[in-house]
């Protein structure tokens, strides 16, 4: 029985050790498990970013939702939210929901739609690598179709 | 229970009543609590497990579903191997029984017990001596689900 | 001879001669640990399979038996011997090892008495000069056969019992006035008895009433008052059955005091060992009886005994078609030499 403990114990020691590096910590490496809420962004950053700041506004004023990341491309415009934990069962309602919504209000736009985490951290991660000039142009963008391709898979 | 009751004799009856007072009685709120911490960290384990392939690869969470159970079910076998699972499923009953570990506990503890009746009636024809059942009955439920789901759609009531 | 319905009076009171008793680790921490001949670290001993090493266990038992009686196996006449395996074949196999003329028997956890009674039987009558008889389990071989492997993570209920790993064999031969040694008086062959539990993680709530029967027909046939013995000691009731027996037997007049009446599987392990309820198996019995319990009268702390063995009579089959467990209970009685009536 102690032989467990001891097991148990262990292993809660070795995941917190492994969370607890001395390095100054991106939002990308916690975008799981806290509000990021990262600044709307495009993979044209010559363009003017206003557009995509008020879709974001608008998504985040539904009450299900907290923390959304928006990505314009050239030509999609990809948004991802999380949903409140015990709005979680409506999934599906959400999504349907903040589709409709976008599509009314910006009808020239064409939009993907995603809750899965996964598209959300690596939303932040594209945002990240275009602030800090890490990606082309060129680059960005194909990030960005790589990413649309997998919220394509999804379903 | 009570129709079973009604087939024995008085004498039985008697006896059984008399048992029952001194069985020992199993601590059911105990094991439950036991069972909710210890099944609730398993399962923090597989999240923390999920969490990993999101970061590092290239899983959405939907996908990420299947690498998490394949290691989840790795670590069992592990521990089953070394002879630990056993003894926290005494310890944690039903919280280590019902997440997925529990189900590559009971492949990997048959095949482990039938190993020395060869590979092929042995490993191969009791590995799934308790899981199978599992399957089984997984699959089929799955099937009357699938078939419920088509029905209503067909219908138009979803 | 025949007194009563059901129990023989052995007049030349043949005489345990030497006894070997072997077991595995988990014995090796229990109470009784120095009482065993031959402890093994773990419960493969060296082999490929645990019925393999279930064999061994019995045939250390039989040359540790042989050694400290100081005779050669070719001397014995029989062997009565069984245990819990399918078509008992541990016992089988270690008796091809040893080529001693052989009786299987099957009497699930009573096997022990069973054995004892028949070749206490067979000497009394000048059957043989040398008999062995006794009886073995090993705990991961029953479980596997009975229950889930033993890797499973399943909870057992506070009524389970836990199967000991040990073998426990006893040499038997005609009296010998000179010697200082234990002799069997008496025996009562048990009958099935079913009270309709079906519950197989709680054998000692079904065996409790065979158990019950078995002691009320003893002092009933031998017109003897409970008092008589200073011990009455059960096979492997645990720690249910062994409350409920108690509590059958008061409330049919015989008056026992609690400290007269022990359980083999309660004195086996100590209380921080995970055995819920105590120990069972052909071999708890055996080892308890030919170990711990014939050195305790040696040494003169019991003077008179009277063990009683339980066994549940159910195969994995039964009780998973619902069928009921049918239980039996034999009752030998051992004194000291030269302690007449």
């Amino acid at each position: 029985m102690i032989n467990i403990y001891r097991w148990l114990i262990g292993t809660c020691l070795l995941l917190l050790a492994a969370c607890n590096h001395n390095q100054p910590v991106k939002d990308s490496s916690l975008a799981l498990m806290k509000t990021t809420n990262p600044s709307p962004i495009m993979t044209n950053q010559k363009k003017d970013s206003d557009g995509v700041e008020e879709i974001r506004k608008e998504v985040s004023s539904l009450p299900e939702i907290y923390d959304v990341a928006v990505v314009k491309g050239k030509q999609d415009t990809l948004v991802v939210y999380k949903v409140k934990h015990l709005h979680r069962f409506k999934m599906k309602k959400i999504e349907k929901q903040v589709n409709k919504m976008l599509e009314a209000k910006h009808p020239k736009e064409n939009f993907t739609v995603s809750s899965d985490y996964k598209i959300f951290l690596e939303s932040v991660r594209l945002n990240e690598h275009i602030k800090s000039s890490k990606f082309s142009q060129q680059k960005a963008e194909n990030r960005f179709k790589e990413i649309v391709k997998m919220t394509e898979d999804l379903k | 229970m009570a129709s079973k009751q009604k087939n024995m004799t008085p004498q039985q009856q008697n006896y059984q009543t008399l048992q029952q007072k001194h069985e020992l009685k199993r601590p059911v709120l105990k094991n439950c609590i036991k069972a909710f911490f210890v099944g609730g960290l398993i399962c923090m384990i597989g999240q923390a497990v999920s969490y990993f392939y999101i970061y590092f690869f290239n899983f959405t969470e939907q996908s990420v579903g299947n690498p998490t159970v394949a290691t989840m079910v790795f670590f069992s076998m592990i521990l089953t191997g070394f002879g630990v699972y056993d003894r926290l499923g005494q310890f944690a009953g039903a919280g280590s029984a019902v997440p997925v570990t529990g189900f590559g506990n009971a492949v990997i503890s048959a095949a482990i017990e039938h190993r020395t009746e060869g590979f092929v009636l042995g490993v191969g024809g009791n590995m799934f001596k308790l899981a199978g059942s599992v399957i089984l009955f997984g699959v089929f439920s799955a099937f009357v689900v699938a078939l419920i789901k088509t029905l209503l759609v067909m219908w138009g009531v979803l | 001879m025949l007194k009563g319905h059901q129990s023989w009076v052995f007049e030349n009171r043949p005489m345990i001669t030497a006894t070997g008793v072997t077991g595995g680790p988990f014995e090796a921490n229990g109470r009784l640990a120095n009482d065993f001949d031959l402890l093994y670290e773990d419960l493969w001993m060296g082999k490929e399979s645990y019925e393999k090493a279930h064999r061994l266990l019995l045939e250390d038992a039989i040359k540790v038996t042989l050694q400290k009686g100081n005779i050669q196996k070719e001397q014995v006449q029989f062997l009565f011997a069984g245990d819990l395996i399918n078509q008992i074949t541990p016992t089988s196999f270690a008796a091809r090892t040893m080529q001693i003329p052989y009786f299987g028997l099957f009497g699930a956890c009573s096997t022990s008495m069973e054995g004892l009674a028949l070749s206490s039987f067979v000497v009394n009558y000048q059957g043989a000069k040398y008999v062995l008889t006794g009886a073995s389990s090993h705990n991961a071989a029953v479980e596997k056969q009975f229950r889930y492997p033993t890797e499973y993570g399943g909870q057992k209920p506070p009524t389970a019992q836990w199967t000991i790993t040990g073998a426990g064999i006893a040499l038997v031969e005609p009296n010998d006035p000179e010697k200082e040694n234990p002799v069997t008086t008496s025996a009562t062959i048990g009958k099935v008895i079913d009270m309709g539990l079906t519950d197989p993680f709680n054998m000692g709530g079904a065996m409790a009433p065979a158990a019950a029967d078995t002691i009320i027909a003893h002092f009933r046939d031998m017109q003897l008052e409970p008092s008589y013995y200073d011990l009455i000691v059960t096979g492997d009731l645990g720690r249910v059955g062994h409350d409920t027996a108690f509590e059958l037997l008061n409330k049919s007049g015989l008056n026992l005091e609690r400290k007269q009446f022990q359980d083999c599987g309660l004195l086996m392990y100590k209380e921080d060992q995970p055995v819920q309820a105590g120990g069972s198996g052909a071999g708890c019995s055996a080892t308890v009886l030919y170990g711990h319990l014939l050195n305790e009268m040696k040494k003169g702390t019991y003077k008179r005994m009277l063990v009683v063995a339980t066994g549940a009579l159910l195969s994995p089959l039964s009780f998973q078609q619902n069928e009921s467990i049918p239980c039996i209970a034999h009752a030998v009685a051992i004194e000291m030499n030269g302690e007449k009536g």
